[in-house]
């Protein structure tokens, strides 16, 4: 007879079990054993990842939690324990998942902890649950204080409580009386006969192994955050494993003996029954496979066909909004058709509907919105206005987004202003949700989605570390030189990294510091909430899905987003797009200076001066083409249109760059060999990238018109060339159906070598579309409103360069940098003069608190110092800084900054400064500001105190004052860089501005520095031969001089392979010490 | 003996699962008559780190004390089988 384990805790007790769910069910089907449980400590998040292993290894699921117990016991004191719920096979699980859902969401603590009046509250959900009261329970307790009475007192207070109770006898043959010891669970064994109360056995499982034990005692010193020691762990030997049936029947035997019983069948028979009756179905009763959307009420209609024509109504009017030729109205209305088709077919009216309504709700409140990802390629997504690119006009397909063929629900994402993300959250919880927690039986519709921490190594070796008392120093060292790599590799990568060599890594606790870190691996350590999804479901989401309290206060499903699709919840990501902010800004700004109103929606996709930009690759603050590679590829590329844009976005990826697909298309494009089109079959299809497949959609539609397959067939054979099995499966297919659609074998041969080597690397295009509007969008502002965009950068800072950069870039534009100032400085960058100005902000200050920038603003406006440090609220090393950069120049002409800055410690040791508001002026006069006579500050000293204090060389560049060491070198500047010859040998000197080691060909590392000399931006390379000499003072140093050679990449693209790299300021003392010895 | 002097048991033969049931002790053959206790001991593996002793696995033990004779006179034994290696040794006599 085979054993069924019944409580089972793995690695989803957080810092708890050892395991993952799917090496127990592993191990249990080796076993041959016909189910096993999930009874994991405070929660249900590893419940669908386990039901999935149980599909896939053959066995049923059961279900449960461990969850915390305080009950009064028999003299009045606090009784806690820890018992086991079970959900039964006859409506469990989703009584199990409201339980859960209201006991962590009515815990203040967020702990959850039953107690007798939440379980008489809810006793709908308890009672529809097995309970089992095992070593840990306060029933035990009592067992083992031999009093019988109180165990059976506090039993009688919960037995109706729950559908079902048994007394759970778990022997792990500890010495001795209590807990886990044989005596232990036979007199627990003789208190359930007794009392002709069921009795079961389990394991108490944590490990799967003997071997696990170390983790498990880790584990429990991490979780309690103590080191190592006997009284910490709970542990007493290594028994706590995932037995095999017949170890469990001779432990059965050996309790059932020990209790005066004959045989241990009565006790076997009782567990065997006890595991009949709660097998969970996957899909019956867990819903894996299943989908729920929205009910047609929730979008304002009352049954499915409804729906179909609510959305068929809203898309036909999208035709009229979008289109205007009678060409292009009858190819939408075919397209509609034909995906309207496919949506009934697969029943997600709802889902389009429902993210049309989100959508809606976003631009009504005058959040901007845009669609990324697959969902682009919809017409229906267009039309709704979720996405803003047309997907007939650049080739998009819907089989790309959704297909009857997929089962999977498909991803419509939107991007949102990263400033107003959360206010859709808000908006979203208001109309699907409901926050009545205390209420039994109510409804929600969402939730946020949960994500699962797991260890890696930084981690792994931080609590490893610390449970084995390894010196924090030595923690701190070990821990920080690990990339972000999985725990289990630590080894490993510290062989490779050369300068850990040094550290004694076989010092016995650190080699066991490493040991037990790397068996930390990949165990769940947290829960946290996913950045930007959201799952939409009907009124049953709440009996499908525990949710608990997110740390945002948000209610979040204790399920990650692979278990959210398993259990067909419709998840929707809102992600937070800093580029979207400032579009809007920008916007908002361009109709307060000029009156104006642009809807950047609607400009026209062809605007020649917005190319222009683009090629001449002054793109900084651009989305997605800001970066020096991705200057250099626009440079030779030289994007023309909106397709052009698109193709860019698709090639400036790991992909692209390691197949090297640019080389071919720069070649074709810029006609020094002709595009190769293996067939004119395929001209249509490829004729746009010059003949390479650079777009999924590509190969959807070369597999479709080479073997006469619809779009959506094509599309699963593009997904399964994505693997070996799969590829050799689509091979075997593709040959004959080619040919019998009449192509000779050489043409057969070509193209699957194609489709073979690229399948993998491309790009979906409606991805890249999604991207390309916002590029061209900030592109488009960029050129015809330089002040208002720039300042948007600045204010909401979407991209990846310092703001000194940007605004650098504004000065280049002939946009004057308007110094900070007490009485016009903002809070935000606001453009000035009729556009022609950018006005510093306030939160730039270093150390500035919103609530100052806010009362600074309110006491404005101020007559002079004395007056602002007696109104404004701001601290006084805010206000030293303010001086010192300026702010206060406009209201005192007569004197400087030194004088200021003297003039507010005068202020401070005033008795005027003790005395606030209206009263000051009776009887204390505030000290005089006079000129002290001390010199201004030079220049370069302003600047110093600018870059300190703001992180802005605002009234100059920095690069200036090294103006006549760098002409006396013979430096060029980079605005002249294009002037030279290639292959010439040159010298350019910069503040740094990015270093990346982005992915190349070859595999090398390469090091791309961007400088910034004031003049515009230089790119150098430097490749492995320098990288030993230079990488030094490349990583420590900010302002560079670099020596090296010109390469022509292009019309407007020119780069240095460097060969030498220096400090610039040492460069500059040793130079000048020179020159002041010549004087001499 | 005292509990810090520990024998190898030596042809250690089982019943079908771990239970012991005869070995040699001092080149005599012990028969088991009764098991009196058994248990089992794991733990303290990080007191064992810096010494170099340190096993991964924990060192778990299973422990039986039992009554066995060679002939005549009853003896109380402790038996200990290594979980990992199976090896076998007398803990207390």
């Amino acid at each position: 007879m085979s054993f069924i384990h019944l409580n089972v805790a793995s690695g989803y007790s957080l810092k708890y079990g050892t395991t993952q769910p799917s090496d127990l069910v592993q191990r249990a089907a080796e076993f041959e054993m016909p189910a096993l449980a999930l009874t994991d400590r405070d929660g249900l998040a590893g419940a669908i990842r386990f039901t999935q292993s149980c599909v896939d290894y053959g066995i049923a699921p059961i279900i449960g939690v461990n969850c915390a117990i305080a009950i009064k016991d028999i003299n009045g004191g606090d009784s806690k324990g820890r018992i086991t719920l079970l959900a039964h096979s006859d409506g469990g699980w989703r009584s199990l998942c409201r339980l859960m859902t209201s006991l962590t969401m009515t815990s203040e603590t967020r702990i959850p902890v039953l107690t007798l009046d939440f379980l008489k509250q809810f006793s709908q959900y308890s009672t529809n649950v097995y309970a089992m009261h095992g070593p840990e329970s306060p029933i035990s307790s009592a067992i083992q204080n031999h009093r019988f009475d109180q165990a059976l007192s506090i039993f009688n207070q919960t037995r109706d409580l729950f559908a079902s109770n048994a007394i759970e006898c778990v022997s792990h043959l500890v010495a001795g009386r209590g807990p886990r010891s044989t005596e232990h669970a036979a007199r627990s064994l003789i208190f359930a006969r007794d009392n002709d109360l069921d009795a079961v056995i389990t394991n108490a499982v944590r490990m799967k192994d003997r071997t696990d034990g170390p983790v498990a005692d880790v584990l429990d010193c991490v979780r309690q955050l103590v080191p190592l020691h006997d009284r910490h762990i709970e542990r007493r030997n290594a028994e706590g494993f995932l037995k095999s049936s017949d170890e469990m029947i001779s432990l059965a035997a050996e309790i059932a003996r020990a209790a005066g019983e004959r045989t241990p069948r009565a006790l076997l028979k009782t567990t065997r029954e006890w595991a009949e009756r709660s097998l969970l179905s996957p899909q019956r009763d867990i819903g894996l496979g299943a989908a729920h959307l929205p009910e047609p009420h929730v979008v304002g209609v009352n049954t499915a066909q409804e729906m179909r024509t609510l959305l068929r109504a809203r898309s036909e009017a999208g035709i009229n909004w979008r289109y205007s030729s009678s060409d292009q109205i009858s190819k939408a209305r075919a397209r509609l058709d034909d995906e309207l088709a496919t949506v009934a077919t697969l029943g997600y009216e709802s889902y389009f509907l429902t993210v049309a309504d989100i959508s809606d709700m976003a631009r009504d409140a005058g959040i901007r919105v845009a669609a990324r990802g697959s969902g682009a390629g919809s017409l229906i997504c267009h039309l709704l206005g979720i996405s803003g690119v047309d997907p007939m006009q650049h080739g998009l397909l819907m089989e790309r987004f959704c297909s009857p063929l997929r089962r999977a629900l498909p991803d419509i994402d939107i991007d949102v202003e990263s400033a107003r993300r959360l206010e859709i959250y808000d908006m979203v919880f208001k109309r699907y949700g409901d926050s009545d927690w205390s209420a039994p039986n109510n409804q929600s519709r969402c939730a946020v989605v949960a994500m699962v921490d797991t260890y890696r190594a930084r981690h792994a070796i931080r609590d490893a570390g610390a449970a084995l008392g390894l010196p924090g120093m030595e923690i701190d060292m070990l821990a920080k030189s690990m990339p972000h790599v999985r725990a289990r590799n630590i080894a490993a990568t510290l062989e490779s990294l050369p300068e850990l060599r040094r550290m004694n890594t076989s010092a016995p606790l650190m080699a066991a510091t490493i040991d037990m870190a790397q068996r930390l691996d990949g165990l769940p350590r947290h829960l946290a909430m996913h950045p930007c999804a959201i799952v939409l479901s009907d009124g049953g989401f709440l009996d499908r899905a525990p949710l608990m309290s997110s740390a945002g206060g948000y209610p979040m499903v204790a399920f990650d987003k692979d278990d959210v699709e398993a259990v067909g919840l419709l998840k929707l990501d809102v992600l937070g797009v800093r580029m979207q902010s400032t579009i809007a800004y920008s916007m908002k700004e361009i109709e307060r200076v000029h009156k104006e109103v642009v809807d950047i929606d609607t400009v026209p996709l062809d605007d020649a001066a917005t190319y222009e930009l683009i090629q001449s690759t002054r793109t900084l603050g651009i989305f997605q083409v800001e970066s020096p590679g991705q200057r250099e590829l626009v440079g030779k590329l030289a994007p023309k249109t909106f397709t052009d844009l698109i193709i860019d976005i698709s090639l400036f990826r790991p992909g692209p760059v390691k197949s090297d697909m640019i080389t071919p298309f720069l070649k074709a494009r810029h006609g020094w060999s002709p595009a190769q089109i293996i067939h004119p079959d395929l001209y249509e299809i490829l004729a746009h990238t010059e003949g390479v497949v650079v777009f999924h959609e590509q190969v959807i539609q070369i597999i479709a018109t080479m073997t006469g397959v619809s779009l959506a067939t094509a599309d699963e054979k593009r997904r399964a060339l994505g693997y070996k099995v799969g590829q050799q499966e689509v091979c075997d297919w593709f040959f004959p159906a080619a040919t019998a659609k009449g192509y000779e074998l050489p043409i057969i041969n070509e193209i699957w070598d194609v489709l073979r080597a690229f399948a993998s690397f491309g790009f979906c295009k409606a991805h890249a579309a999604a991207f390309a509007l916002p590029t061209y969008q900030s592109a488009w502002l960029k050129t015809h409103y330089p002040a208002a965009f720039l300042a948007g950068v600045l204010t909401h800072d979407p991209g990846m360069y310092p703001k000194r950069l940007i605004v650098d870039e504004a000065r280049q534009m002939g946009i004057t940098i308007a110094p900070l100032d007490v009485n016009a400085s903002d809070s935000v960058y606001r453009v000035e003069d009729h556009g022609n100005a950018i006005r510093i902000a306030l939160s730039t200050v270093s150390g500035i608190s919103d609530t100052e920038v806010q009362s600074i603003i309110a006491g404005r406006p101020y007559i002079d110092l004395n007056d602002f440090v007696r109104r404004s609220g701001a601290s006084t090393p805010v206000t030293e800084s303010m001086i010192l950069t300026g702010a206060f120049d406009a209201l005192h002409v007569d004197v400087n900054r030194r004088d200021l800055l003297l003039h507010l410690s005068d202020l401070q040791k005033s008795p005027s400064a003790a005395v606030s508001g209206a009263q000051m002026n009776l009887g204390f006069e505030p000290p005089a500001l006079i000129s002290s006579g001390l010199p201004a500050m030079t220049a370069a000293e302003s600047v110093k105190y600018e870059v300190d204090r703001l992180g802005i060389d605002m009234s100059r560049h920095m690069i200036e004052f090294y103006g006549e060491f760098l002409n006396a070198i013979g430096a060029v500047r980079s605005s002249d860089l294009l002037k030279q010859r290639s292959q010439s040998s040159v010298l350019v000197a910069g503040i740094k501005v990015a270093m990346q080691t982005p992915p190349v060909r070859s595999g090398k590392r390469v090091i791309f520095l961007t400088l910034d000399d004031g003049y515009g931006c230089s790119d150098s390379t430097f490749f492995t031969d320098v990288q030993s000499e230079y990488a030094n003072v490349l990583y420590s140093t900010s302002l560079l001089l670099v020596r090296g050679v010109t390469r022509r990449t292009g019309a407007r693209g020119i780069s240095i392979r460097a060969t030498g790299a220096w400090d610039l300021r040492a460069a500059y003392e040793s130079w000048s010490a020179k020159q002041s010895t010549l004087a001499i | 003996m005292s509990a810090s002097q520990v024998n190898s048991a030596l042809d250690v033969t089982i019943d079908g699962a771990t239970t012991p049931i005869e070995f040699t002790y001092k080149g005599k053959r012990f028969r088991i008559h009764a098991v009196l206790s058994r248990w089992c001991e794991a733990g303290g593996w990080w007191n064992r780190i810096s010494d170099g002793k340190y096993r991964p696995d924990d060192q778990a033990r299973a422990l039986w004390r039992v009554e066995a004779a060679p002939i005549g006179a009853l003896t109380t034994f402790e038996l200990e089988r290594d979980e990992l290696t199976g090896k076998w040794i007398i803990r207390n006599v």
